[in-house]
């Protein structure tokens, strides 16, 4: 049975995660999630009658393809976070359930607002299923699921959510 | 003012020299829907796609959106999406099997076929006359190419024969298509994104622009070292690369001065240490893997036993004018089939496809695919840098005052002599721009001369 502190703790891990993205502080942020996540963006289609599902998501990550992405950011060459892109996660509608196997299933819903240079910019918007596990008494996240409500992206994907 | 007039001089593909006024002139661009997209032979996917009757899949042929179905009687038809009432979308879904479409606006019904079936009121409201035959879906002429399906719209166009010389129908069948080793099969699903700039930016970068990854994708390259001296092993950290400092590399033209031309970079012809590497990356999953990748080694041998030196792979590449290919550095990557469909003079969208060999085994396809959604693709550590620098040229070339100082496509310059007349096409040295100026010789065949002379088209 979750606690009152319990959920204030699953909603504290979403938001201060929020915030260690928005201030560029990954290597922070990759401690928020156990060694076993799994982190998925699936393919969002428009799709009639009976068809075979989707060959591949757009993304599924397991920790070492993250750390890498952020690795690729450390370098100083990734033209494409250069100068570094401005996010601001908002982070909302969160709805925390316990599971029969102990973790807990939480969504939530984002809006994620991406500047780069003078005046490109996307915003990503759409929600997100993650599993989250207690481990040493610290809350992390071990699944996300990312449904973005874009058929089309409106860039590459070069931030995290 | 257009540069619809000077297309000759601003387009001086044999002197290196292309003017960016091609990327920005809005009259350049609706001359280059009619000439290059509506009157040629454009790729819109494979027949996988459409594997059984009623299947179909939602595509563009430039800006013109289509529908690419299999009918009831297993005919696969390009189908422009808009009904000849009053001209609305009939298909609304990126894919489906379904029976016909039917328009949301006066009830207009289509088979799978494109044939107008059905037409509400027809007898009262049309008193028997309305020539229902006459009324179908238009329909563009269709090729399939060992699978890969190509689409004119414009039924008086070229041959597809002529339109592709026999050297470009080489390169695609042995090697894009790997039609030796069993062929490719086709994974559901557009991956689709936004980006920046003409879409010919992005076509001359897959077909000849090997030059830029060392600077562009720098920062790849120095975590995929830092990785594998770690010991952190991600399926793109240990990708194959063509990067093997005593592997001879090639820039392949094939259609050199004469057709829509396939170019492919850094071709790399077969050796020890090549076939050595993929086996490595083989052992990490087991028995069957290097069973296959040697298997197939030899099927390919045996279908080349002519070429001397034997083609083996190649890094990327573009068959004009809008299908970029990567993922052909070895047999342990899926196959990227990128197209770039034209969205105004200053941005493109990125409809791609991932593809695998058939009879890879089941943990090849899985590694195979991992390769192509976290290489060159909209959430992979490759493509997002490019999408980088084309956002940087629009913002840069853009004011019209840049459109006629022209760009530098000097490298080997009058250095195209055929390194290996065995083969096909025309070899040369590697990375080069005369696939850029092959490009560009070709789009300048189809865009001059001016209207009047071709019956008054845009």
């Amino acid at each position: 049975m979750l606690t009152i502190e319990d959920r204030q703790g699953i909603e504290q891990l979403l938001y201060r995660e929020a915030h260690l993205l928005d201030e560029r502080r990954f290597r922070e942020w990759l401690d928020l999630l156990t060694d076993d996540i799994e982190y998925l963006m699936p393919l969002t289609e428009h799709v009639q009658g009976k068809v075979a599902p989707a060959g591949h998501p757009i993304i599924k990550d397991d920790k070492p393809t993250l750390m890498a992405r952020v690795a690729k950011d450390e370098t100083g060459w990734s033209h494409v976070e250069i100068p570094t892109s401005m996010t601001c996660h908002l982070i909302s509608n969160i709805l925390i359930d316990e599971e029969s196997d102990g973790e807990v299933a939480v969504k939530s819903s984002f809006i994620v607002r991406q500047a780069r240079k003078l005046r490109d910019e996307a915003w990503w918007v759409g929600r997100r299923h993650d599993r989250v596990r207690r481990v040493d008494d610290q809350w992390l996240i071990a699944r996300r699921c990312i449904y973005l409500d874009a058929t089309v992206l409106p860039r590459g994907v070069s931030i995290f959510f | 003012m257009s540069v619809l007039g000077e297309l000759g001089s601003l387009v001086g593909w044999e002197r290196g020299r292309i003017a960016p006024a091609i990327y920005f002139d809005p009259e350049v661009y609706r001359r280059e829907q009619a000439r290059v997209f509506a009157g040629g032979w454009v790729p819109v996917g494979h027949e996988d796609m459409v594997r059984n009757p009623g299947d179909y899949v939602a595509n563009y042929v430039g800006e013109v959106p289509v529908i690419v179905a299999r009918d009831r009687a297993g005919v696969i038809r390009v189908l422009v999406n808009k009904c000849r009432h009053r001209g609305n979308q009939v298909c609304l879904f990126d894919r489906g099997n379904v029976r016909g479409f039917t328009c949301s606006y006066h009830g207009w019904s289509y088979g799978i076929d494109g044939r107008l079936i059905s037409v509400p009121e027809e007898q009262r409201f049309y008193h028997g006359a309305l020539e229902k035959e006459k009324w179908g879906l238009e329909e563009a002429a269709v090729v399939n190419f060992c699978g890969l399906l190509f689409a004119c719209l414009d039924r008086e166009g070229p041959a597809f024969e002529d339109w592709l010389g026999e050297d470009v129908r080489w390169w695609l069948r042995h090697f894009v298509l790997a039609e030796p080793v069993g062929g490719l099969e086709a994974l559901p699903g557009w991956h689709r994104y936004e980006s920046p700039a003409n879409w010919k930016l992005i076509a001359e970068n897959f077909i000849g622009d090997n030059y830029h990854f060392a600077h562009t994708h720098t920062s790849w390259i120095r975590v995929r070292h830092a990785f594998q001296e770690q010991g952190i092993l991600t399926p793109m950290t240990t990708a194959p690369h063509s990067a093997l400092r005593d592997t001879a590399k090639y820039s392949v033209t094939a259609g050199y001065r004469s057709s829509a031309p396939l170019g492919l970079g850094a071709m790399l012809t077969d050796g020890e240490a090549l076939h050595e590497r993929d086996l490595q990356d083989a052992r990490f999953l087991g028995k069957e893997a290097v069973e296959w990748v040697r298997d197939r080694d030899d099927r390919m041998s045996k279908a080349l036993a002519s070429c001397e030196p034997r083609p083996a792979y190649f890094g990327h590449g573009l068959l004009f004018p809008n299908l970029g290919l990567m993922g052909y550095v070895s047999p342990m990557t899926g196959k990227h089939f990128l197209l770039f469909h034209p969205r105004g003079p200053e941005a493109h969208e990125i409809w791609q496809w991932t593809m695998v060999e058939r009879e890879a085994p089941e943990a090849v396809k899985e590694l195979a695919v991992q390769r192509v959604y976290q290489g060159q693709h909209m959430a992979g550590v490759i493509a997002p840098d490019d999408v980088e620098n084309f956002e940087r040229i629009v913002e840069a070339s853009h004011s019209p005052r840049a459109w006629r100082s022209p760009m530098n496509y000097d490298i080997h310059l009058g250095h195209d002599q055929d390194q290996l007349p065995h083969l096909p096409g025309n070899i040369g040295a590697e990375p080069s721009e005369v696939n850029q100026r092959e490009f560009y010789r070709f789009w300048l065949e189809l865009m001059e001369p001016d209207g009047d002379e071709r019956g008054g088209q845009a």
